[in-house]
């Protein structure tokens, strides 16, 4: 679009029918009504992963990821990991737009690499990572380029257990039991009543409850994969990033 | 210039990009969420549910709404989660500023016209939150400020307002402010009375509206400091 | 702005022991300027029946006039009075009908059987869709302000007048916070052996 000058089209100062001097002629078959004015933005995300799911346990968050990322109703990548480890404080999983989660993840990345770098032995912790994520979110959105993402952070804070969310808006909120996307009609109901029954749910316990929506997932949200990662924090072990699992249909 | 003489026109949607789309990405949402606020001859009250929610979803039952501002005012926030966020992040920093620059806190009448400034400075790319400010005015009297998304204020002792305001309204006028009613006795508005009209009131809002329920916080100010309570709605 | 909301209105109906009430405001407007305030928005349709019809002025007379047809049909062919709730389903057929290009009333019935003297309320949608609820239907451009006062003020088994109080205050409240509504307010109480009709003053503002 850039070798187009606006002016050699649009504006005709000396003579009609013509090109500017020095530019070129406007060839006919050639569409050039286009606004050169306009700039490329996030309209609609392009290739996604699907829903992401969070829960707290007794000793520590756990998130689930499948690994397909669509394009369109095409699945298009088929081992994609969408649950990371920021620190050795957080984890985070990512679903809506791959390349908008990548970019934001290089950014999670310079930026730990920056506090190292400092080593002052602090370290990135989870509330602080939600806070500027929804920063960034909001930011996008405020200048009408979202990133088109759904993230989940999990971690511990001063032995604290923290599960939070950020949206493609910077609607930012923490909650035991977070779901994205189909998840929110299909995992939380279930995730929801089993955390009800019992929120010290032990590390087992956790993951065969996340493996059963993980299924129920797969059966029902069409751009879902059976093969999915888990990343676990919990105060004793620390991150786990475990995966692929795969889920075994019943057929 | 070979670039151009070499375009053929192919058959590939998928790489078409002739003309922008006019489409827009609409950068608010309506997350819900009702607040009360009741300001008495030596104290205020504020309540708002806790339900965080889009459309037929619920994303939270136990989101605080309610943002304490300073020992004497508090704001009740409803409308798009992420412009409250915001909001109120930025009131607490031009706050802070303020205690710095002029070695006192904030007063609620200070804070009232600062927030409508805050809102109107966006006016034309508004924070679509309804704000209800609640606190004691410098005679330590209770005192309601009420806004529109861009800034508006309006003086008041009784105010609903959010996704419920339309239904709760007419009931505080006649319940709080004695509107049409005749030979009573016009009581000034006592805490016991506040809030057992806040819990009754919230009640009828969750019977009726979907984006009020699963429980409410309740902020009493009074010159000693601010107490809360809760109480639980339907969660349906 | 709803075409259900050119004229605005507000009407509610209320269930009580042995009598039902239902009470309309008295604007009529086009938008926000006011024409009068005599408007008659309820209809009697029989000793013991009464019709509101909020919404679009011109076919609330429309509606009420081929709804009092069918019902002097009705009432010619069984040689018997029609219990509220058939005239209810009348309604809500004779809107149906009109599915696809409706007319813009939200009907609310009030009445007694004309044989039991059993209380009836009902409302609709403006294509018909029934809803028979146990306690109060309103209906109009306040609808929310009205089930906001509704809720919080109605009890069940009330005698006459208190229903009336009940309602006059539910009905004057409601129209206080709705700039096209208002402007007067006129309660019918239905009962066993009288129907009094009260206009109530209001602010005029």
């Amino acid at each position: 679009m850039s070798f187009f000058n606006r002016a050699d089209y649009f504006d005709l100062p000396y003579w009609q029918n013509g090109p500017a001097p020095g530019s070129l002629y406007h060839f006919p078959d050639f569409t050039t009504n286009f606004n050169s004015d306009a700039i490329q933005r996030t309209q609609s995300p392009m290739v996604t992963g699907t829903s992401v799911v969070g829960m707290q346990f007794k000793d520590g968050i756990i998130i689930a990821a499948d690994v397909l990322a669509s394009y369109g109703s095409l699945a298009r990548f088929r081992n994609c990991e969408r649950v990371i480890k920021v620190n050795d404080n957080i984890i985070l999983g990512a679903g809506g737009d791959y390349a908008d989660y990548q970019y934001l993840r290089s950014l999670i990345e310079q930026k730990i690499l920056d506090e190292q770098c400092l080593d002052d032995g602090f370290k990135l912790k989870p509330k602080s990572l939600h806070c500027w994520l929804t920063r960034v979110m909001y930011n996008k959105r405020s200048s009408f380029d979202p990133l088109w993402n759904n993230f989940i952070i999990g971690g511990i804070e001063d032995d604290q257990l923290y599960l939070g969310t950020v949206d493609k808006l910077g609607t930012a909120f923490t909650d035991p039991v977070i779901s994205t996307g189909y998840g929110a009609y299909l995992a939380t109901p279930i995730i929801a009543k089993a955390y009800e029954a019992n929120s010290q749910m032990t590390e087992k316990e956790a993951t065969d409850l996340i493996y059963k929506v993980m299924q129920v997932l797969f059966y029902r949200d069409a751009r879902s994969f059976p093969k999915y990662h888990l990343g676990i924090i919990t105060k004793e072990k620390g991150i786990e990033i475990r995966g692929p699992i795969s889920i075994v249909t019943d057929q | 210039m070979s670039l151009i003489q070499d375009y053929i026109p192919r058959n590939l949607p998928d790489y078409a990009t002739q003309a922008p789309k006019q489409f827009q990405f609409n950068p608010y949402a309506d997350n819900g969420g009702s607040v009360v606020a009741l300001a008495g001859d030596d104290f205020s009250l504020i309540a708002a549910d806790t339900r965080l929610s889009t459309g037929y979803s619920i994303y939270s039952r136990k989101q605080e709404k309610l943002f304490k501002l300073s020992d004497t005012t508090v704001l009740g926030c409803s409308g798009c989660w992420c412009d409250i966020l915001t909001l109120t992040r930025v009131i607490s920093a031009r706050m802070q500023i303020y205690q710095h620059e002029h070695h006192k806190t904030m007063t609620t009448s200070a804070t009232a016209q600062m927030l409508s400034t805050m809102l109107y400075y966006k006016r034309f790319f508004p924070y679509y939150v309804s704000n209800i400010l609640a606190g004691l005015d410098n005679d330590g009297k209770g005192c309601i400020y009420r806004y529109d998304p861009v800034g508006h204020c309006e003086k008041n002792t009784y105010v609903a307002g959010g996704s419920a305001g339309a239904l709760l309204q007419p009931l505080l006028d006649n319940q709080v402010g004695y509107l049409n009613q005749e030979n009573v006795e016009k009581i000034p508005l006592t805490k016991d009375k506040a809030l057992s009209v806040v819990k009754d009131v919230f009640i009828s809002a969750a019977e009726r509206d979907i984006y009020t329920g699963d429980g409410i916080t309740i902020k009493i100010i009074t010159k000693d400091g601010i107490t809360e309570e809760k109480f639980d709605l339907r969660r349906d | 702005m709803s075409i259900l909301a050119y004229n605005g209105g507000a009407i509610i109906a209320m269930k009580g022991k042995n009598c039902v009430a239902i009470a309309a405001d008295r604007r009529f407007g086009i938008k926000a300027q006011t024409i009068s305030c005599d408007f008659q928005k309820i209809y009697e349709m029989g000793p013991y029946l009464y019709l509101g019809l909020p919404g679009l002025a011109t076919d609330s007379q429309t509606v009420m006039e081929r709804l009092r047809f069918r019902l002097n049909l009705y009432e010619l062919k069984e040689n018997r009075k029609i219990h509220p709730k058939t005239f209810g389903s009348m309604i809500s057929n004779l809107l149906y009908e009109k599915r696809f290009g409706p007319y813009f009333v939200e009907p609310v019935v009030a009445g007694l059987d004309p044989e039991t003297f059993e209380p009836f309320i009902c409302n609709m949608d403006l294509i018909g869709c029934l809803n028979l609820p146990e306690d109060f239907v309103v209906g109009g451009t306040c609808s929310e302000q009205l089930y906001g006062m509704c809720e919080a003020v109605y009890e069940s088994n009330l005698q006459a007048d208190d229903l009336f109080e009940t309602i006059s205050q539910a009905m004057v409240n409601a129209c206080d916070r709705d700039a096209i509504s208002g402007w007067g307010a006129i309660v019918y109480m239905i009962e066993k052996d009288k129907v009094t009709s009260r206009t109530i003053k209001t602010r005029m503002d």
